[in-house]
């Protein structure tokens, strides 16, 4: 529709409703802001102090930064193949993207739910064991880092599926037609000419990821128990048990923070990694 | 090429993606246990669960909130997403980049920042505790879902055709609701379903915003299971999924699914 004849401005207004929801949005960032360094008698930075003093508030923010990066790594390296899959499946893609959308957008915390269901220490996964007599006693695979990295890495699967497939779909057919008309076999077209165009889908993918398992709070809770605390689960028992909301905001601000650091090293280690041309 | 390699890596990843709807598969499957819980060998099926989730209110109650509130958001956010980005579309404004940009904006932010963020706007408000509450706070999260996919419809219209209107004298409200509005339906359509899912199955920004009043069904799951697991929540959990199913696969049908995979021309 560009070049059409010149529009008057008074279609301007039609943006209004669209402002307004971005101002409501950047309101509540402002008051994030204020609620954070204002306290009860004025400008204050004592929940700030606190985190930067107390170990376990460290220990908190080391676990979620941790557990982000971890899963956000295994979802990208686990989606790797299932994107190359429905690339290579043309005809199938439709039906398998199904497979990977619903998925996607069913509630989080069904799926979490699910997790529960399967590892629990009379999950499904614990009794078909000790059914088999491969074990005598439930193994504790909830409740613990390792319950949080599972449930976390599957609910945010399907999207680093979906961004690096995007990006496959750009790839030119005749580049790998060449690369294998001058010898290169099937895993060396993949390893030289594939991988590196697809990798910016691969960081697009790692960046959602890691931000999405920085703010999470449900599975946390529910597969990582009460004592494995990641900010997020911290942040909702402040909000939602204690009314504490300037010490949420300040943790809010901290998460907001380390979360951009975050994707400020991706984004260095995608330029390091990609080259030039392909971007 | 090397067949037997790819024939493994093909194995290999089709075995990972079976991994994805895996906990889906077994709620769906412990939703038809009589035994409420799934084991190996299975026992015998029962419709129990569903029968005792159909007969509670407030599942009922849930589950026609979340509904409401998702077809409320849906229309409003796709209403001004199209207001917004056909506006932007004609004026091209030079702080266009900017204003997009501030419209993703929503998409940095980690859940639980966002959740507080908007604890704190909707207190002030009054509003926290209540449907339109979680519906204002629907709107700010679905907008750049629904902006994207009405953007990439209406940069597909053909500018002759405006101008052609234009020129046999369609006014402005005409060329905007009888030639961009039609011509950009497959947009409209993706945006009108994709956060009508998004709002029906949010729950992280959603439970800073429940109260007494009001709850929405992955709510009062989430509730469940901490107080609970019976294995109602398996079969109310499958209504959840089936939902969902239902809204991709009328999406694939009205217009299919390229959109997700469509690369991001931003």
């Amino acid at each position: 529709m560009r070049g059409a004849t010149s529009a008057p401005q008074s279609l301007g207004w039609l943006l209004l409703p669209a402002l307004l929801v971005l101002a409501l949005f950047l309101g509540s960032v402002a008051l994030l802001f204020f609620h954070a360094f204002w306290g009860k008698d004025g400008f204050s930075l004592v929940y700030f102090r606190q985190i930067l003093d107390r170990a376990d508030y460290h220990e908190v923010f080391l676990r979620t930064v941790s557990i982000a990066s971890i899963v956000s790594i295994a979802a990208a390296v686990l989606a790797y193949p299932i994107a190359w899959l429905l690339w290579r499946l043309p005809r199938w893609r439709n039906l398998l993207l199904v497979i990977v959308l619903v998925p996607w957008l069913v509630s989080l915390v069904v799926r979490t739910y699910g997790w529960l269901v399967i590892l629990g220490p009379k999950g499904f996964l614990n009794e078909t064991l000790k059914w088999a007599g491969v074990i005598q006693s439930p193994l504790p695979l909830i409740f613990n880092d390792l319950g949080v990295v599972i449930g976390l890495t599957h609910v945010l699967m399907p999207f680093a599926v979906i961004s690096t497939l995007s990006v496959l779909l750009q790839i030119d057919n005749r580049l790998e037609e060449a690369s294998e008309s001058l010898g290169a076999g099937g895993f060396e077209t993949w390893r030289r000419v594939v991988l590196p165009l697809s990798l910016p889908g691969v960081f697009t993918g790692l960046s959602i990821t890691f931000l999405t398992s920085m703010g999470a709070i449900v599975t946390p809770i529910l597969l990582g128990g009460i004592r494995q605390k990641m900010a997020g689960t911290q942040i909702y028992q402040e909000v939602v048990y204690n009314f504490n909301m300037s010490k949420a905001s300040a943790w809010a601000i901290c998460l907001l923070l380390l979360s951009a650091l975050g994707l400020a090293l991706l984004r260095a280690a995608e330029a390091a990694l990609v080259p030039k041309a392909d971007r | 090429m090397n067949a037997p390699i790819v024939k493994l890596g093909r194995t290999a990843s089709f075995v990972l993606l079976l991994f994805l709807p895996l906990p889906i598969v077994v709620i769906g499957a412990t939703s038809f246990a009589a035994a409420g819980y799934l084991r190996f060998p299975p026992g015998e099926l029962s419709l129990r669960w569903y029968a005792e989730a159909a007969t509670d209110p407030r599942w009922i109650e849930a589950f026609l909130t979340s509904l409401g509130i998702a077809a409320v958001v849906a229309v409003l956010v796709t209403a001004i997403a199209f207001a917004g980005a056909y506006a932007c579309h004609r004026l091209r404004p030079r702080w266009l980049p900017a204003f997009e940009l501030a419209v993703m904006s929503p998409l940095f932010f980690p859940h639980a920042a966002l959740g507080v963020a908007l604890v704190n706007v909707l207190a002030m408000a009054g509003y926290l505790g209540t449907a339109t509450g979680i519906v204002i706070a629907h709107i700010v999260c679905t907008l750049p879902f629904a902006w994207r996919p009405i953007v990439v419809a209406l940069q597909k219209i053909d500018g002759e055709i405006v101008e052609a209107a234009s020129l046999l004298g369609a006014d402005e409200r005409r060329i905007a609701l009888g030639i961009a509005l039609p011509l950009a339906r497959s947009g409209l359509v993706t945006a009108l379903l994709f956060s009508f899912i998004i709002s029906f199955d949010e729950v992280t920004v959603t439970m800073f915003l429940t109260g007494p009043q009001v709850t929405t069904l992955p709510v009062q799951i989430y509730a469940f299971i901490q107080e609970n697991a019976s294995p109602v929540l398996a079969a109310i959990s499958t209504a959840t999924v089936v939902v969902t199913l239902l809204v991709v696969m009328l999406l694939e049908r009205l217009i299919g699914l390229e959109f997700f995979v469509a690369h991001d021309p931003a």
